[in-house]
């Protein structure tokens, strides 16, 4: 039900993603987070159209990271700030990161190859029930995607939503 | 071995940002991009870039990676090749906003000026496209009426496609984008899935920059008439035909193809001054 995938560019970390539906403790989870007890990013899934926009948001916090250029002050925190179209730090975790009340949450752990254990002993904190993370396409709400993105119909005939969302994590800090 | 080699090989990968020498130094060089493209493909090698194809986030990608020209002053050859990467990134959004395809960015590294875009797969280039069209017409020219017929579907198919580059570069001026490097070259034609028709999708807009001014659409326009007669022999018609779908296609063209009169104009006198 993971989702796994090696940052090609940074061979030594892996990123891994995981659904969770139905909750219960959206809000111990995220004091665990900025507390450093869970060492992930926990995400709203809502606010995804796919999971590839969480690695193109890993794979840059990595970057900047290792060349010393992170936004925020921790690697799981500019992963949430880079799933944002601004540069507006606050704003960024309130409509990317997870809320108190969340009924749903996607777990992001950045990670050495074949931590499993490790990875384990992250998902367990998580009173829900997990889902493959490919269902994270059902969860979308694609109208507030759209507004947020500012995405409008004529581009979706050249490209699909995911890549316009894409694209402008890709960009944001030039424009 | 290549300067960039060397570098890659004398600045290993840093995986502890800590461990940097000197605290609150410029920010680091990161090598780990220039390190891994020399495990992928290299599709071509310019003058002023090298364009990998490789597996990015699990995805088929193109890393355009642009370097220094060794003659440069070194800060300001850093700034200008800066510049051409975030040029690029912009015109693209900005073509893609529009509806105007051009690949979507995957990922910059401003350090060692490299953009990994959207592989634009069952493609080529428009330029290998009428290449590949006019020769096999020129093989079938003095065979059976069959072959004749088919000669015909050829030309219509080019001047289809003439009609589409006309279209599509109004759209573009229609946003004031300038893409500075108009050539066949830098256009993709994209297969649909099954065979249906084709698009074309724009690239390499490195030299691109934002203007209303008739005159730079003009230009623009010109840099691709003498890039496209010299590239393809005997299109002068052709070329006719792109400028009429382009002139019906633009709000604006009016003005715009008198700027390239002009500018024809002038050139045909440098050129006779010597
Ligand atoms: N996104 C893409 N998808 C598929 N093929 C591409 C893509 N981008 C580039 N190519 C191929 O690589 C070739 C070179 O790319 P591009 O034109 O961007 O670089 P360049 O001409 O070397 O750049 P410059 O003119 O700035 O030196 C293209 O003609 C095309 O064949
Ligand atoms: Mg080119």
């Amino acid at each position: 039900m993971n989702l796994t995938q090696e940052l090609e560019l940074f061979p030594d970390h892996t990123v891994t993603q995981m659904l969770f539906k139905e909750v219960k403790n959206a809000a111990e989870l995220r004091q665990s987070a900025v507390d450093g007890r869970i060492n992930g990013a926990l995400i709203n899934p809502t606010m995804l159209v796919n999971p590839f926009q969480v690695l193109v948001a890993a794979n840059k916090a990595v970057h900047l990271q290792l060349i010393g250029k992170m936004k925020t002050r921790s690697l799981n925190s500019e992963i949430i700030f880079n799933l944002s179209p601004t540069n507006n730090i606050s704003e960024a975790f309130k409509r990317f990161g997870t809320s108190d009340g969340d009924e749903s949450v996607m777990l992001v752990v950045v990670h050495c190859k074949n931590e499993s254990q490790l990875l384990e002993d992250i998902a367990a904190q998580v009173d829900g029930r997990q889902v493959p993370v490919e269902d994270v396409s059902w969860l979308s709400d694609l109208a507030k995607i759209r507004k947020l993105f500012k995405v409008a119909p004529q581009e979706e005939t050249c490209g699909t939503l995911l890549d316009a969302v894409v694209c402008r994590m890709a960009i944001k800090d030039v424009m | 071995m290549t300067p960039d080699h060397l570098v890659a090989l004398l600045c290993p990968p840093l995986h502890n940002p800590r461990r940097r020498r000197g605290g609150n130094m410029a920010p680091e060089k990161s090598a780990t991009v220039p390190q891994f493209l020399r495990g992928a493909e290299l599709v071509k090698q310019g003058a002023e870039a090298r364009v990998y194809r490789t597996q990015f986030l699990g995805r088929p990608t193109i890393v355009k990676e642009r370097f220094s020209k060794r003659y440069r002053h070194v800060a300001l050859d850093e700034k200008l090749t800066r510049r051409r990467t975030v040029q690029e990134v912009r015109s693209i959004l900005r073509c893609r906003r529009a509806g105007i395809p051009a690949p979507a960015v995957y990922f910059v590294d401003y350090t060692s000026h490299c953009i990994f875009l959207e592989e634009i797969l069952r493609s080529s280039t428009v330029r290998d496209h009428i290449a590949s069209t006019q020769q096999s017409a020129s093989c079938t020219v003095q065979e059976l009426d069959r072959d004749q017929d088919r000669e015909l579907v050829q030309e219509q198919e080019l001047e289809q496609l003439a009609q589409q580059v006309g279209q599509i570069l109004a759209k573009m001026h229609d946003e004031d984008v300038i893409h500075g490097d108009l050539t066949t070259s830098n256009m993709l034609l994209r297969r649909s899935p099954e065979d249906r028709g084709s698009d074309l999708v724009l690239i390499d807009f490195g030299l691109s920059y934002i203007s209303a001014l008739p005159e730079d659409k003009g230009v623009d326009l010109y840099v691709l008439e003498k890039a496209f007669l010299s590239t393809h022999p005997h299109t002068e018609a052709l070329f006719q035909k792109l400028l009429k779908s382009y002139s019906a296609s633009s709000k604006k063209s009016s003005a715009v193809l008198k700027k390239l009169d002009e500018v024809r104009l002038r050139g045909r006198k440098r050129s006779m001054v010597g």
